[in-house]
């Protein structure tokens, strides 16, 4: 059993290192593999290659990772948290509510300022609290919170837009944001979102814990000694810094945080000690490959990350909806 | 000693009791027996601050306990509530590891002793063969033997359940009332709330009998509310609340005895 789960996390590894390979290999121009090997170990050979692979494929593999991981862990959290198998940044609207503070914080800051990964934060945190709220106040069935999400996340997708078409001045592409892209990604706009991720990891490993005691139901958790309701607080407030952060850069990629930990929780259960690596992992590598796929399918046309995303997604969460019938067997 | 001294308990802000003082005495194993609606889970829901305390004290062994950090109370008091909301799916020996939480810091790993004591619960609850078989799958007396064998691993003296019988097949109760024997035989100190008259009896060495509230005529609506829904009938080792008619007068019964070699057996109608 062990063993089996370790080999299975060197797997992920190693797949992740490949995508992460390609990613940078390929794209409407292939570059040799000797310059990839040359400019990771941090050779400046000056080249047409070199630069191609610093300025633009590393920013964008490293982007698609760091997207990944925030992604998919935020929808670790935000399943077991909310203790339906259906949540994710997604589905509940998250994403959309920080796209909307993104769309508000670009009439006020230039499109790369450090004021846009803060509102993409403050945008999630309140959607998640309200969708939270409305779940756990009203105490609907699963289903009707995704469907609220769904709701509140059609509702801010409009305002996304309304936003847009009424300040023309906004320097972004609209369709790559609501879909979520990685295209035109430089180093200077990944760093902070980028540190947020990180950082908001780590520390939900060390929530991996009190996490799995909140998978087992309020009243246990307390039994067993856990501040139920700051533990919660917290571990939403991760989710959000992580589902922000990415919007932030990357736009409102779908799905990655249902099928992701879907996957890894039939890999290796439902322990978050374990869940939250492995999904970083899995997370990390899907995204390099949608969006890999998206730029070499129809080179040199280039599809955005989140439509690969959307097209392998949508039939596994239609698959998830039939199959579970709203999550009832979820899950810890 | 776990000491109620007038306490008022609210649950979600309805005030369920008020002014209940109450002692469970260690070592012993004490049922509390009422018809439903009376507040006996809102009463030990206390202990783990589900419902709360708004007047009077809560004595554990003389000290005040609702002062005490939630974690140091679950290593003294292992509570199982009654109500399944969630059935994990993860493997029972990780549902019953989760029972030493309150043992474990953020970076404390288990230790030999933590080990020790998790493979003992089990053993103890009779699961240690459905180790690695995920909760979700098993029947629900097994599942409840599980989520025993997690309080037991939470090693505390005062062990309080919630209607454990609940799920329990025959054998399973009959397994399972031989376990808590033994718990108090090992020094623990046993609170149950029970629904089986036949099975309190037997089981306790003391019975707390708790009555719903009748609503006084006189007092407006709000007022009636105010007092809460519950009461302490008696307390007392059930050969004397059998006695003194406690029983019947809360249950609306009467009961016959039986006497064989073996003991006495009681039928309530």
């Amino acid at each position: 059993m062990k063993n089996h789960r370790f080999f299975t996390i060197c797997l992920l590894l190693f797949l992740l290192l490949c995508s992460v390979f390609l990613g940078i290999l390929f794209g409407s121009v292939t570059v040799r593999p000797s310059d990839v090997f040359a400019a990771l170990a941090g050779k400046n050979t000056g080249s047409t290659a070199w630069v191609l692979i610093t300025t633009v494929r590393v920013p964008r593999v490293l982007g698609g990772l760091f997207a990944g991981i925030g992604l998919a862990c935020a929808g670790v959290i935000l399943q077991t948290v909310m203790n339906n198998s259906l949540a994710s940044p997604n589905t509940i609207g998250v994403n959309s509510g920080s796209g909307f503070a993104v769309m508000l914080s670009m009439l006020f800051f230039p499109a790369n300022s450090p004021a846009l990964p803060l509102f993409a934060f403050l945008g999630a945190l309140l959607t998640t609290l309200a969708i939270y709220l409305l779940a756990a106040l009203s105490d609907s069935s699963r289903t009707t919170i995704i469907l609220a999400g769904i709701t509140v996340s059609s509702f801010l997708s409009a305002g996304i837009n309304t936003v847009k078409l009424l300040d023309t001045d906004i320097t972004i592409n609209l369709t790559s944001f609501m879909i979520g892209s990685l295209s035109g990604l430089t180093a200077a706009k990944l760093i902070l979102p980028c540190a947020g991720i990180a950082a908001a990891f780590l520390v939900s490993l060390l929530f991996a814990k009190p996490l799995n005691m909140l998978g087992l139901g309020d009243d246990i958790a307390r039994s067993l000694g856990l501040h139920v309701a700051p533990t919660r607080f917290a571990l939403l407030v991760l989710s959000s810094v992580l589902a922000g952060c990415v919007v932030s850069y990357a736009g409102l990629l779908s799905f990655i945080g249902l099928i992701v930990p879907h996957i890894c929780r039939r890999l290796f259960g439902n322990d978050a000690r374990i869940l939250l690596p492995a999904s970083a992992l899995l997370g990390g590598s899907f995204v390099i490959l949608c969006d890999l796929l998206g730029r070499v399918l129809f080179s040199p046309f280039e599809l955005p990350a989140g439509i690969l995303m959307s097209f392998i997604g949508g039939p596994f969460f239609l698959y998830l909806l039939l199959k579970r019938k709203g999550g009832r067997r979820v899950n810890a | 000693m776990l000491e109620f001294r007038n306490v008022s308990v609210s649950c979600q802000r309805t005030p369920i009791l008020n002014d209940i003082s109450v002692s469970f005495r260690a070592g012993e194993i004490t049922a509390v027996i009422g018809p439903n609606g009376c507040g006996k889970t809102s009463l030990l829901q206390c202990l783990n601050g589900v419902s709360k305390v708004t007047a009077g004290t809560v004595l554990l062994n003389g000290r005040n306990y609702l002062s005490i950090p939630l974690r140091e109370r679950a290593r003294n008091v292992a509570f199982l509530p009654q109500v399944r909301t969630i059935i994990p799916a993860i493997p029972v020996k990780t549902l019953v590891e989760h029972g030493r939480f309150p043992y474990l810091g953020f970076a404390r790993k288990k230790s030999e002793k933590d080990v020790a004591i998790v493979e003992r619960a089990m053993e103890l609850a009779h699961v240690t063969q459905y180790a690695n078989q995920s909760v979700d799958t098993l029947s629900g007396g097994m599942r409840q033997r599980v989520f025993f064998a997690m309080t037991l691993a939470q090693d505390c003296d005062y062990i309080v359940l919630d209607e454990p019988t609940t799920y329990l097949d025959l054998s399973g109760q009959r397994d399972f009332f031989s376990m808590i024997r033994e718990l108090k035989h090992r020094g623990k100190t046993v609170i149950l709330v029970l629904h089986d008259l036949n099975q309190a009896i037997r089981i306790a060495d003391t019975l707390v009998i708790m009555d719903r509230l009748a609503p006084s005529p006189g007092v407006s609506k709000a007022e009636n509310a105010a007092r809460g829904f519950g009461r302490i009938a008696g307390v007392g080792a059930p050969e004397e609340c059998l006695k003194l008619h406690l029983i019947d007068d809360v249950f609306d019964t009467s009961w016959k005895r039986f006497s064989d070699p073996e003991g006495d057996y009681y039928f309530f109608q």
